[in-house]
């Protein structure tokens, strides 16, 4: 147990120095600006006393690592300084669109990670059937479809044909949780059409690569019974690359979630970095980056250590 | 009852009746279980529903034709080898090659196929479909037919560009790696890791807000960004050729990198990494698109597929279909490319064996 | 040998097809076979021939993308090509059991081998858990593991090689089948492992009177282990008959080339003078890969003209030896001379003209010659890049190797390695090594990738070039009956040092170092009677301490 608990203290430091790197890597983009951030910010009318100000303000005359080593502190504790359009705390602007954003990927989560691997599985139990290349047809159209094809596609037949659910994912305050989950339903619907084809799709793979391996084989020569194969010899070495799909996909919920708000018009962090962008308001967009950098090496962390954890050969060293 | 319906019904029952009685079990398991998921939805959506299964089944046979003309045409005019090869391609991968060519045909002869300019306005702001515009216009009052032609030539173009660069840079950096390894290889593999472990559509919008969303900047960009996924690839099938004895009796006649790299590399590796060259593609089209779509990729007035679903998004609510064909242009041409990169990749994997 | 019970396996006209390119292609052509009970029947054959398609479809089953497309397969009584899958399913594990060869690769890594053991007892009702974890212990014993009690707790992964292969010999015996099928449970072992795997296999069926089909290309192992012995090739019987008779007297003409193979022996050729400078000197060279310590203290020299083996089991430094003096490992001490000259430890370092003296040739050809190259590039390029030759020089010189080799110039210059058989593959590898005119070749393993009659080609080819070119062979092998053929001095490593050296007569006469005499007396012998003989030599007891001292 004591390797198991050293590699996965590895890869955790690992985590940490890549988010390190990466909270550089953002930091330091900004600083590629020509010019800098109050000549991006104020453009080139704006005179030499309004630049100082702004300067002054934004504290640039300081050396870039002291305002890098000053950002990240802030950061950690949830402090990314003040947006540059309305100068609210960006962490204030963030807050509640992270929870939105967090309920509509969890929400979508929750309905495709066990329907895809349900349907994986089965996909490859049945492979070389007319049902799996059926299903392959089918997946390979859904993850090429870019995510506002599918979310205008639901649009126009759920909620301006039929009108069964709205088009716009309006969140109030007060409202119930069972309104809620209907007015997401369409945003977290689309995500999971895209989802749970890759997920499928992986499952599949891995599924059947589990399945050739001679164990698998010996297993069927010992007389066991299909569903024993599966259950007994399969699943337990299933768990690192199923663990491993899932992680991925939820990774990439993450970045599928960035036009699927903007499509619904939901007040999720996504929309908030497309809109940081367009108005170059780089504490925002540096804060958003960050958390959805910090979002995706956390979910690939917790790959790894899982696959660490349920690999038999490293739970139980020679 | 009307007689479509009854007709309907006969028809798919009938085929599935001739599909069991000549143990075609595939054919009669489509059939039936259409048969079957036609009762429901017929109760729920009525005859229109059937209609939709009827169309779509039309289309798809359409789609199946073509396809199968397609390869025939293509085993016809190619040489033996490859026409060897084509034998093998399932529908679907004949499917996929037949849109790619069309697109191709499109995107090169954009000017002489589209009636208007692209940034021509011809009428008002989202006039219906006429005789002279096929698909109505924008919402600038633009033929949305002659846009839909340039966009073919912009987005996919400037998808292509960016793919290029990406493999130019991710390729040969991969190579060298798996040649050379040692620290190169791994300060490599360490920076990649960090690199790929920034979500691509989010990176992008990183750059993209500090550098302008200027078409050079944008597509050098992209290139930058999606060249780790193909340093990885190229450094992982560079990997498995390395070990090859037949490298090390060249490394120790004395030959030198390049010539690995050239005669010896990546002769091996070809197979795989064109297959990757689709993969790649469909993942640089579709982050094209959706950075347009963000209205942060291609500017006006150049026509783009991205930022013409953005632009027309609010005829969706009328009902009109008219900003989902730019949309579905994306889709089928990802799906087209998928298909044939799923074919190359059974094909290199089932020949290995 | 007198036929020990009535018929329990009867096969009759089997064929069997399997699916490539779109297509169902035959691949055994009608195959019969009669099993009695108790008894052993050895299927020998090279790669290719069948063997364990047929030994699966004794059990009913056939791989995925194969089936079973025509005649019988009757066991007790019961025809299992008609019967049902559950029916047919009941049979495997209980009455009929499979041994695979490779055991670490066939048990699950996620149980412990006593659970993998117990499964089909207990699935079938035989015994009750506990019961049959007793009955485990007891076969480790009779099969001779170490701990009996406690290994079966331990993961795949916790347990070695030979180890593996016996507790899979006992989970096969769980249920007290009728019939087992051993699909070279040797094969992937070292000769002082196998034996030990051997003699329990043997005893275990002879205890229990258990009928088996043992799966072999080794016919000295076949000859161990079979009462009868069936050869097939390509798919179809070439003939059968009892060990004895088949080992005597054969009577078809592939049969009889079998078993002449390892006649080829080459006349140890005079020491050379000891003033005579030899062409490589290894002298105390120390190796490690990371901060495992591969090689200590190695020497041992090549003359012209002679064949040096290096013998030794898998992880006894053999052909890191090899990686140290062509300088792809360089050596952490230690030096090594080429023509009293000392070369530099890394190739990277090392002139032309020193990489030109010293060639290699592959033990896979497969994966030694590029397959996207055409063989008269392949054969051509050192000639060109050593030689600088051009144009109708270079094509000339191509020519000429291609007929050292034996091979029709015309016909192969413009083909590339996949559309050559391995013998051919390996010629080309011989060619490309000698187009760089060398005085020195590494052959590293060149004959064990290929069946017996190609390898003794190679063998013969490698010698004539020796004669004609006055070569100095470096020549390693894990093969003994390949050192007895054509080598001229023998060096035994193990665990990374040199254990004995000196001329093949000598080696091969005792007194022996105790693991150069282990090693000899391990490798089977054709005489069906040769391991009951070393077993009682050895005193049946400590065969397992003998192999892991």
């Amino acid at each position: 147990m004591a390797d198991v608990a050293r590699i996965v203290l590895m890869r955790l430091g690992l985590g940490l120095l890549t988010l390190l790197v990466i909270s550089v890597l953002i930091f330091g983009a900004v600083e590629l600006l020509p010019g800098d951030i109050a000549q991006a910010v104020l453009g080139q009318g704006a005179t030499e006393e309004t630049l100082a100000a702004l300067r002054q303000e934004l504290g640039l005359d300081r050396s870039a690592i002291v305002r890098y080593v000053d950002w990240l502190a802030g950061a950690v504790v949830g402090d990314f300084g003040v947006s540059l359009l309305n100068q609210a705390p960006v962490a204030e602007v963030i807050g509640p669109r992270f929870a939105n954003t967090l309920f509509l990927a969890t929400y979508a989560a929750v309905i495709a990670v066990p329907v895809a691997i349900i349907l994986g599985i089965i996909v490859a139990l049945f492979r070389n059937t007319i049902f799996d290349r059926v299903a392959n047809v089918a997946t390979l159209t859904s993850i090429s479809s870019p995510e506002f094809f599918l979310g205008y596609i639901l649009i126009l037949y759920f909620s301006v044909q039929t009108g069964w659910f709205p088009s716009i994912a309006k969140l109030s305050d007060g409202i119930s949780f069972f309104e809620l989950l209907e007015r997401t339903f369409l945003p977290a619907l689309t995500m999971v059409l895209v989802v749970v084809a890759h997920m499928m799709r992986m499952t599949r793979a891995a599924i059947i690569n589990l399945l050739a391996s001679p164990y698998i084989e010996m297993a069927r020569l010992k007389g066991a019974p299909g569903w024993k194969v599966i259950a007994l010899h399969a699943l337990p070495n299933a768990w690192a690359p199923i663990i491993n799909v899932v992680a991925l996909n939820l990774a990439y919920l993450i970045t599928g979630v960035v036009l699927v708000e903007v499509v619904f018009v939901y007040p999720g962090i996504g929309q908030l970095l497309v809109d940081a962008v367009t108005k170059r308001d780089f504490p925002v967009v540096q804060a958003c980056c960050l958390i959805f950098a910090a979002t995706f090496i956390l979910l690939n962390l917790a790959a790894d250590i899982g696959s660490i954890l349920t690999n038999p050969r490293l739970r139980h060293p020679k | 009852m009307n007689y479509f319906v009854i007709g309907y019904y006969a028809l798919l029952i009938g085929g599935s009746c001739l599909a069991a009685h000549y143990r075609k079990r595939e054919v009669f398991l489509i059939l039936f279980s259409l048969t079957l998921a036609s009762f429901v939805m017929g109760i729920v959506g009525g005859e229109n529903a059937l209609w939709a299964v009827s169309i779509g089944a039309g289309l798809l046979a359409l789609a199946a034709g073509t396809a199968y003309s397609f390869r025939e045409f293509l085993i016809l005019i190619a040489g033996p080898l490859t026409a060897r090869a084509l034998r093998t391609a399932p529908l679907t991968a004949a499917f996929g090659m037949f849109v790619i060519f069309s697109y191709a045909v499109l995107g090169i002869f954009a000017p002489i196929i589209a009636p208007y300019g692209e940034a021509e306005v011809i009428s008002q702001s989202f006039a219906p479909a006429d005789e002279n515009m096929l698909l109505g216009a924008d919402q600038l009052g633009r033929d949305m037919f002659s846009r839909l032609v340039y966009g073919a030539r912009n987005t996919v173009g400037l998808a292509l560009v960016a793919t290029a660069i990406a493999f130019f840079i991710g390729a040969i950096l991969g190579m060298i790696a798996a040649v050379k390894q040692g620290w190169f290889d791994q300060i490599m593999g360490r920076l990649i890791d960090v690199v790929m472990s920034i979500p691509s559509l989010i990176f992008a919008l990183l750059l993209l807000s500090i550098l302008g969303t200027n078409l050079i900047i944008l597509v050098i960009i992209i290139g930058v960004i999606y060249s780790p996924r193909v340093y990885r690839l190229t450094r992982a099938v560079a990997g498995n050729v390395v070990v090859m004895d037949y490298i090390e009796a060249a490394k120790l006649r004395g030959e030198g990198m390049w010539y690995l790299i050239r005669k010896e590399i990546l002769p091996n590796s070809t197979a795989p990494l064109i297959a990757e060259f689709g993969l790649e593609f469909c993942f640089v089209f579709l982050l094209v698109a959706g950075l347009s779509f963000l209205g942060l990729g291609i500017q006006p007035p150049t026509a783009d597929w991205g930022s013409m679903v953005r632009e027309n998004a609010t005829l969706i609510s009328f009902g009109e279909i008219t900003p989902l064909i730019p949309a579905a242009a994306i889709a089928l041409l990802t799906v087209a490319v998928n298909m044939v990169v799923d074919w190359m990749l059974y094909r290199s994997s089932g020949l290995k064996e | 040998m007198a036929k020990k019970g009535n018929v329990l396996l009867k096969i009759e006209g089997l064929r069997i097809e399997a699916y490539a390119d779109e297509k169902w292609f035959e691949i055994v052509h009608g195959v019969d076979m009669t099993l009695h009970r108790g008894e052993v029947m050895g299927l020998i054959g090279e790669s290719g021939a069948g063997k364990s398609t047929i030994g699966l479809a004794a059990m009913g089953f056939a791989r995925d993308g194969c089936r079973i497309s025509g005649g019988s397969v009757e066991f007790d009584g019961l025809e299992l090509t008609t019967t049902s899958e559950t029916d047919r399913r009941r049979l495997r594990g209980s009455r009929i059991a499979y041994v695979a060869q490779s055991a670490a690769a066939s048990f699950n890594p996620a149980h412990k081998l006593i659970d993998q053991h117990t499964e089909a007892p207990v699935h079938y009702r035989i015994r009750k858990r506990m019961e049959s974890q007793e009955d485990a212990m007891d076969l480790y014993e009779r099969l001779r593991l170490p701990n009996p009690r406690e290994i079966g707790f331990r993961y795949p992964h916790q347990v070695s090689g030979g180890q593996l292969q016996r507790a899979m010999t006992a989970m096969a015996m769980s249920c007290r089948p009728d019939l087992i099928i051993f699909d070279e449970p040797t094969t992937a072992l070292d000769v002082t492992t196998q034996i030990e795997v051997l003699a329990a296999i043997r005893d275990i069926v002879d205890q229990f009177n258990t009928a088996a089909i043992y799966i072999t290309h080794d016919l000295a192992v076949v000859a161990q282990m079979a009462d009868v012995i069936k050869v097939l090739l390509k798919g179809d019987e070439v003939e059968e008959a009892d060990t004895k008779s088949m080992l005597e007297n054969p009577q078809e003409d592939y049969t009889k080339s079998l078993w002449a193979v390892r006649s080829f022996r080459r006349e140890q050729k005079p020491r050379p003078e000891e003033s005579a400078a030899p062409v490589v000197e290894v002298k105390n060279v120390d190796a490690s890969y990371g901060p495992v310590k591969v090689l200590e203290d190695v020497s041992f020299d090549v003359h012209a003209g002679m064949t040096v083996a290096v013998v030794g089991e898998s992880g006894s430094g053999k052909s890191t030896a090899a990686r140290c003096i062509t300088g792809l490992l360089p050596p952490t001490s230690g030096r090594v001379l080429f023509q009293g000259e000392e070369l530099p430890a890394s190739y990277l370092k090392r002139s032309k003209d020193q990489l030109r003296q010293a060639q290699m040739i592959y033990q896979m050809a497969d994966t030694a010659l590029n397959p996207k190259v055409r063989i008269g590039e392949i054969i051509g390029r050192p000639a060109e890049f050593y030689g600088g030759l051009k144009g109708t020089d270079l094509k000339n010189r191509i020519d000429e190797l291609l007929d050292m080799i034996e091979l029709d110039p015309s016909k192969f210059y413009a083909r590339y390695p996949p559309e050559l058989s391995g013998g051919q593959k390996q010629r080309v590898g011989i060619a490309r090594a000698l187009a760089a005119e060398p005085t020195f070749i590494i052959c590293d393993e060149v004959t064990s990738a290929l069946d017996q009659l190609v390898a003794e080609g190679i063998l013969k080819l490698l010698d004539r070039l020796q004669r004609d070119l006055d070569l100095a062979y470096m020549f390693i092998t894990h093969d003994l009956a390949t050192v007895r053929s054509i080598a001229d001095e023998v060096v035994v490593m193990k665990q990374g040092k040199v254990v004995e050296q000196g001329p093949k007569d000598v080696m091969f006469k005792p007194p022996h170092h105790p693991y150069t005499d282990l090693l000899l007396s391990s490798v089977p012998e054709m005489d069906p009677e040769w391991l009951s003989t070393l077993l009682e030599e050895r005193g049946v007891d400590n065969v397992g301490e003998a192999a892991s001292t």
